[in-house]
């Protein structure tokens, strides 16, 4: 074996211990979160934020709070403001007013601004479009980035290994990025954004363009996240995923807030009635009805029911309800 | 700086992966030396436009003046009045090819042309611009002979010249051929007397006589006298490596400034910028890796250029700080390259624009004398021609530490300002 192979099973070897110990003495993937923190404390506080550029308002007076500990959703449809407020929420952009602050973060005295190098530290972020070297190997990326991102050369083996576990990429952690799918580049993606331990992580778009079997994995990996006391805010097109995943959702659409809520709050207020679809002798018949029971029932007395199905509002009722059906480009 | 190390180990990484980047980085400036450098023979061709020549007039007589007047009349040259010791600094700066020294006593030479021989004349040439200094030489020799035809086409003239050579064979001590120069002197005198001298235009360059008389002009050409073991180079490597170093940093100063295009396209710098790096140790990390990159492909072909073709610089020290400037310079143009194209293609094709004009203008691609004078004065705004001047000064010019300081400055200069104003006007790129 060259010498440098060698060099890396032992880092290797060193790495998987030192991993199966964090697992042990936590319990569960580790992911740092301040002492004391109580679930319900806001980590990260958005007052009236503006933002535009010349006459296009991107962000126009957008507040909310992300409570510690939760999966915080930001759904809108294209050219919402979705991604302008991810770049002002990490300092990517400056907002033209308003306010953006981080309280209850490990390592940072008082409240943070976005700018502040120990905020940053504890943010992790998947940008939507993969920012990965692909001439570099998965190790070899989520050694730099953990570098960059502070994470000792104690830590870093261990980081490592549950990195590349998490992302399902241990076999191919010497092969270049370039070589890799569609969904394995998403997983590194993530795994990239939370190899430091971040208490927050900003997931864009995080499945876009992968299939269907590294989707249910990044699924998990998200629930593993939550588990492990990570806020996680996650950007999404995708109804069933928000809605799957999240505690809490803000829609956005040209730039404002126009709902925050629990899911099944959501869909109480704005997802209006749910669909009956009934066939008898006359043929189909479709029924607008929040009471499909009782609506069935009322039915049967006049007419011979065949088949019967109903298909309750979700969270793209209430989307389509909130955002109108036109179309976004 | 750990963190800047730490930014730069990835970008170099990163190029060593990228293997046609890597093959153009340092080894299509050797392919590129080693060609112009047969192809060039270290110096170059004759060129169309007129060659600077600075003109040390120490006899100030009649004679000389006539010479340097149809000197300045002859469309390939341009004579500039000057002193030696500015002449000399002017050609070991690459300012001008020659220079000419017409000593005291040339007048005299002149008159006694069939018994001391073709008058002299001293013609100092840059060692690397044997083709200027040729050119240069067949003009004097041309010049000469318009001399030469003067004293021919005027009997009053021909009478005295042939006089006092008569004299001064007499007073002067026996020789082999003595006995057949008077014989021939006094035939040209009778010649003379009945009137059928040379028609204007008629006289003859070349042809050897006794005495050298009939030689127009003696050049004692030689290269310009530097202070330390001053020569030629050895061969024509010593030139055209020094403008292959240019090349490459050109390449590594293009190659970065496309990287830093790329990782914006791709999303690694809002990554970056989203760490708790600053951006400036972000920035300074990519010089970092174009620095050490662009410094490690110049001292290869320092290492090709001195085992393989023999090459030997002048002064060790001062090619290291000229290699060091030219690096840093174009470190600081790639980083206003990077902010001139959103795009890898866009960042590509304008830098690349760019460079190459910088280059075809200093010298890099084509040699500066045989541009026209509007060109040669566009070269001084060329980091290109600085940099080759700096390495060449270091190499075989025999710069000393003062005579590097304008070059090395300049390029100092430019590279900050161009990094300067790059780092302001950069853009890191947006999210999704």
């Amino acid at each position: 074996m060259k010498p440098r192979l060698l060099w890396q099973a032992g880092f290797l070897r060193a790495g998987k211990i030192l991993a199966l110990r964090t697992k042990r003495r936590t319990g569960r993937l580790a992911c740092s979160s301040a002492p004391g923190q109580t679930e319900r404390m806001p980590i990260l506080s958005v007052r009236d934020l503006h933002k535009s550029y010349d006459a296009t308002v991107a962000v126009d007076g957008l507040s909310f709070e992300i409570e510690a500990g939760e999966i915080f959703g930001l759904l809108g449809p294209n050219g919402a403001g979705k991604s302008t407020t991810i770049g002002l929420v990490v300092g990517l952009l400056q907002a033209d007013s308003g306010s953006i602050v981080f309280s209850g973060l490990e390592g940072v005295l008082g409240v943070g601004s976005p700018e502040d190098p120990n905020v940053r530290r504890r943010l992790g972020v998947a940008p939507q479009a993969l920012a990965l070297y692909e001439d570099l190997t998965a190790l070899e990326n989520l050694t730099f980035f953990g570098k960059v991102q502070g994470v000792s050369a104690e830590r870093l083996p261990s980081r490592l290994e549950w990195a590349l576990e998490l992302a399902g990429l241990e076999d191919v952690r010497f092969d270049r990025v370039s070589t890799f799918s569609g969904g394995m580049k998403r997983r590194l993606n993530l795994a990239v954004a939370i190899i430091h331990e971040p208490q927050l992580v900003l997931l864009d778009e995080p499945t876009v363009g992968v299939d269907p079997q590294s989707r249910i994995a990044i699924f998990e990996r998200v629930s593993m996240l939550k588990e492990a006391g990570c806020t996680v805010v996650y950007t999404t097109h995708y109804m069933e995923e928000a809605q799957r995943l999240c505690d809490r959702i803000a829609i956005v659409d040209s730039g404002r807030l126009i709902g925050l809520d629990t899911v099944p709050r959501l869909i109480q207020e704005h997802g209006g009635q749910g669909l009956l679809t009934v066939t008898h002798a006359d043929g189909e018949e479709v029924i607008h009805t929040n009471e499909p029971v009782d609506t069935l029932t009322k039915l049967k007395e006049t007419t011979a029911v065949q088949t019967f199905g109903y298909q309750p509002p979700d969270l793209e009722s209430v989307f389509l309800n909130l955002t109108g059906r036109a179309l976004r480009d | 700086m750990t963190e800047i190390l730490l930014l730069a180990r990835k970008d170099l990484k990163l190029l060593l992966r990228d293997r046609a980047g890597f093959f153009f980085t340092f080894f299509w400036p050797v392919i590129m030396a080693m060609f112009f450098g047969s192809v060039f023979g270290g110096g170059q061709s004759s060129g169309p436009s007129a060659i600077a020549l600075i003109v040390v007039d120490q006899d100030q007589t009649e004679a000389s003046e006539r010479l340097i007047s149809v000197l300045d009349g002859a469309s390939e040259v341009r004579v500039i009045p000057g002193d030696v010791e500015t002449a000399a600094s002017n050609v070991r700066r690459g300012a001008v090819a020659a220079y000419l020294v017409v000593p005291e006593g040339f007048e005299a030479a002149n008159r006694n042309r069939f018994v001391g021989g073709a008058p002299l004349v001293e013609l100092r040439s840059d060692p690397s611009r044997i083709a200027e200094a040729g050119l240069l030489e067949g003009v004097l020799i041309r010049s000469g002979s318009v001399l030469l035809q003067d004293t021919f086409t005027d009997r009053a003239q021909m009478e005295s010249m042939v006089d006092d050579n008569l004299l001064a064979i007499e007073a002067g001590p026996d020789f082999a051929e003595r006995a057949q120069l008077q014989g021939f002197l006094e035939a040209l005198k009778r010649l003379n007397d009945t009137g059928l001298v040379m028609p204007e235009g008629g006289t003859s360059a070349g042809g050897e006589s006794a005495g050298g008389g009939l030689t127009p002009l003696t050049v004692d050409r030689r290269d310009v006298e530097i202070e330390r073991a001053p020569r030629r180079p050895k061969n024509p490597y010593a030139v055209s490596f020094a403008q292959a170093m240019l090349w490459a940093v050109i390449g590594c100063s293009a190659s970065f400034g496309i990287s830093l295009a790329i990782e914006r396209s791709q999303g690694t710098l809002v990554r970056l910028r989203m760490s708790p790096l600053r951006g400036s140790s972000i920035l300074a990390g990519k010089g970092v890796a174009c620095f050490v990159t662009a410094y490690s492909v110049s001292l290869f072909l320092v290492f090709l250029a001195v085992v393989v073709f023999g090459v030997r610089p002048l002064s060790w020290p001062l090619l290291l700080m000229a290699l060091t400037c030219t690096a840093l310079c174009f470190v600081g143009i790639m980083m206003l390259l990077s902010v001139l194209g959103r795009t890898e293609r866009a960042a590509a094709g304008i830098g690349w624009a760019i460079l190459l004009v910088m280059s075809m203008f200093g010298g890099g691609m084509v040699p500066l004398f045989v541009m026209p004078d509007w060109m040669k004065a566009l070269s001084d705004f060329s980091p290109v021609k600085w940099g080759i001047l700096a390495i060449e000064g270091a190499v075989w010019r025999g710069f000393g530490p003062l005579e590097m300081v304008l070059p090395c400055s300049i390029l100092l200069a430019v590279g900050l300002v161009t990094f300067v104003i790059g780092s302001r006007l950069f853009q890191w790129g947006e999210l999704g």
